[in-house]
């Protein structure tokens, strides 16, 4: 079947035909559940808060205006309710907002990073972000959200969005140029 | 300066893009449509659930009876004694003992006032037995 624009799924679930709804989880559940294991921590309740996340979206459907894209107001809903469990749990986790941002970091060459090792250095570069900064970058690189919408999504100002999002880059940039150098390291 | 970061910008995304996002386990998105199946039953049987039901029919006319009842008997001057007496005359001896306990005890109140505490008893208890019958044939 051709992909569809989400509005068409909307109409169709607020007309009675629930099934569609399955089109919408499909398409969202990667991105919905990476927000939430990265503020959740944990695999089991970051599953639990996606699927509690997608059912708040099925039960609000209604109220949903079409101001926003659907998809800033589902990662909204997702990154209030992994927020509020990790409060409701009193959940602290010890930061991992120590990545110092180092002078190299202003410019980095990524096609020097060997495609067949691309997606493990994603993949570990981003687990070392801040739930934060790895939201922002999430929303503003792979999603391609504009700054707006991140603010609408996180309830942050403009600015502040801004800067987070050029510190998390910077992070990025330091973190990839340490496995790098790492990898050096080991190989010679 | 900004046409620099925005190629950085673009650099990155398509970097980013090369790698993958978690996803969650297999039947994930089953266990959704479940979940959202369940919610749109609860939510079609409480639509067609009346807002007042059948036994908030039933209390309110019993209520409004024992208040008219109040109402006539505190309009005739029957008071907690006559009700005693009445009672003697019909010579139901155990049960007349207890009821003559209980008004000489509710003596003090106006019989109004011990009319309503008394129907609203009875009400509770209607209440609680009907909610529970509802329960066990649901």
């Amino acid at each position: 079947m051709e992909p569809k624009d989400d509005n068409y799924y909307i109409e169709k679930v607020l007309s009675g035909e629930t099934n569609y709804f399955s089109y919408i989880v499909e398409k969202y559940q990667d991105i919905v559940f990476s927000i939430a294991l990265k503020v959740l921590r944990n695999r089991e309740d970051a599953e639990e808060m996606a699927q509690e996340s997608f059912i708040k979206a099925y039960k609000s459907l209604g109220s949903f205006r079409g101001s926003a894209k659907f998809s800033t107001w589902l990662y909204r809903i997702t990154y209030n309710t992994c927020i509020s469990e990790t409060r409701k749990k009193k959940q602290h986790f010890t930061s991992t907002d120590d990545v110092q941002i180092s002078d190299e970091a202003e410019e980095m060459n990524l096609d020097g990073i060997p495609e067949e090792n691309r997606a493990r250095y994603i993949k570990e570069a981003l687990e070392k972000l801040p739930e934060d900064e790895y939201t922002l970058v999430l929303l503003y690189y792979f999603e391609e959200k504009s700054v707006d919408e991140i603010c609408t999504v996180t309830g942050l100002s403009a600015s502040n969005a801004k800067v987070k999002l050029f510190r998390a880059r910077k992070k990025l940039y330091t973190i990839l140029n340490e496995m790098l150098k790492d990898e050096l390291h080991t190989i010679l | 300066m900004n046409m620099k970061r925005e190629i950085e910008d673009k650099k990155l995304k398509a970097f980013l893009k090369s790698g993958q996002l978690e996803s969650p386990g297999p039947d994930f998105s089953n266990r959704v449509m479940n979940r959202v199946f369940e919610e749109k039953a609860a939510l079609e049987q409480v639509k067609s659930e009346p807002l007042l039901g059948k036994g908030f029919w039933i209390i309110l006319a019993l209520f409004a009876g024992l208040m008219a009842v109040v109402f006539v008997m505190q309009g005739s001057g029957i008071s907690g004694g006559q009700t005693f007496s009445f009672l003697k005359e019909v010579n139901t001896s155990a049960v007349a003992t207890g009821y003559q306990n209980f008004f000489e005890k509710l003596g003090a109140v106006p019989l109004s006032v011990a009319g309503i505490l008394l129907g609203t008893s009875v009400l509770l208890f209607l209440e609680k037995y009907l909610s529970n019958r509802s329960y066990v044939v649901s």
